[in-house]
């Protein structure tokens, strides 16, 4: 079973990632965006790291990160990941252990919400290119009978393979998109901060 | 009913005079509407912000009112005269 | 009176805009702010939008207005905090921001509900400066 204490730590191994990797994520907004998302996501998880209460349930725990998104990350960013954690939150409801089905579950329900926000689709060189595949890959370990480990490793594999495959795509959407053709031959800053927080998870989940 | 008025705001009817100036006209049952003689255009409805603000009436252009509805000659002249700067009372 | 949102990323642009709004719409105009974030970086905050959406109700609707790309999408989820029933009565206003909140403003000041309110500030599309 997973749990709440785990979801917590989820939300500490992303924030010490977005502060480990601030600048790199900067670098590569600079190349195609506002040069800002390292900084943004840096800001917002040390405003998760700030409200964390590891006693709640871990909806709460995820809406509170949520919220602390929204309001301190400032770009595109806040609403998106704060959309996501929104709909995890509802998804795996308030409880301090829940199974890796739920688990897999409150990430679908994150994915959809953050892709109906963006109103992204995969190929737009966008977090959805990172987090999608992460997503099925998820899903589809757990249906062959892996353990929950195991497949939130392949979850991170199949995110790090998408955030590489947003090089040679162009950006249709977001402020990528303004660059148009200049977009393409650049890693997407948002895919690489989603496998950031994906391999986070299998961190903090691992050994159930 | 139909009035040539020349405007009287230095800022034309742009910003704080439009907003004034259709906020008196909405006041109206009439249908009102507002043409710049300079430019030539419109007629558009003195009761639509943006479309006042689109006729690009500086000082001292001329403007012509045109009122229709059991209240035209009263909007027309009061709004003539916050169009020539008469102080309200 | 329907009720008027600003949303910027810029806490000064929206406040200035409040003010230059509530004038031209002479004080009759209900106008609220909600820009940037918290430690005032520049930024858009759902959860300050949702409070600036409250504030600006008076019991007819809010019209809203914002300034670029992810204002739009705070906006959006600003929706998602509030409760259900709130949604109808809300509208993004897909305008310019300072000519749509202008004509929103000057439109709301007239009583108008918040349908013609929402269209006053999208003919503001079609508006000619020079």
């Amino acid at each position: 079973m997973s749990t709440s204490a785990q979801t917590a730590r989820w939300l500490r191994l992303a924030a010490a990632a977005m502060a480990e990797h601030r600048d790199e994520l900067t670098a590569l907004d600079a190349a195609i965006g506002d040069a800002d998302h390292g900084v943004n996501m840096h800001r917002g998880f040390q405003a998760v790291v700030a409200r964390l209460d590891e006693t709640q349930d871990a909806g709460s725990i995820a809406r509170g990160a949520a919220m602390a998104l929204i309001s301190t990350v400032g770009g595109a960013a806040g609403p998106l990941y704060g959309t996501f954690f929104m709909r995890f939150a509802a998804s795996v409801g308030a409880k301090h252990e829940f199974t890796a089905a739920e688990l897999a579950a409150a990430f679908r329900a994150g994915l959809d919400g953050l892709a109906q926000r963006g109103k992204a689709q995969a190929g737009e060189k966008t977090i959805l290119d990172a987090l999608a595949p992460a997503c099925a890959a998820l899903e589809a370990d757990l249906a062959n009978g892996e353990p929950l480990s195991d497949a939130l490793l392949g979850a991170a594999e199949a995110a790090r393979q998408g955030v590489l495959a947003t090089i040679p795509l162009v950006a249709t959407k977001g402020r990528a998109s303004y660059l148009g053709e200049r977009s393409r031959g650049h890693q997407d800053p948002g895919a690489t901060s989603a496998y950031l927080i994906v391999k986070a998870a299998a961190d903090a989940f691992a050994g159930e | 009913m139909e009035l040539t008025v020349t405007v009287h705001d230095e800022a034309g009817l742009h910003a704080r005079p439009a907003a004034a100036f259709v906020q008196a006209a909405a006041g109206y049952k009439a249908a009102v509407r507002i043409s710049n003689l300079r430019t030539g255009k419109g007629p558009v409805s003195a009761k639509s912000i943006i479309a006042v603000m689109g006729l690009g009436v500086r000082q001292g252009d001329e403007v012509r009112l045109h009122a229709e509805g059991e209240d035209a000659a009263q909007a027309l002249q009061a709004l003539a005269g916050l169009l020539q700067g008469e102080r309200t009372e | 009176m329907v009720g008027i949102v600003l949303v910027s990323h810029s806490a000064k642009l929206a406040a200035g805009l409040q003010d230059l709004v509530e004038q031209l719409a002479q004080g009759r105009a209900h106008v609220e702010a909600a820009g940037g974030v918290a430690d005032g970086a520049l930024g858009t905050d759902a959860a300050a939008i949702a409070e600036a959406i409250r504030r600006a109700d008076q019991g007819e609707g809010v019209a809203v207005l914002m300034d670029l790309g992810s204002a739009v999408l705070s906006a959006e989820t600003a929706l998602d905090l509030l409760p259900a029933d709130w949604r109808p009565r809300v509208a993004l206003c897909d305008a310019p921001m300072v000519e749509g909140a202008v004509a929103a403003a000057v439109e709301a000041s007239l009583g108008s509900p918040l349908a013609a309110v929402r269209r006053a500030a999208e003919e503001a599309r079609e508006l000619r400066k020079l």
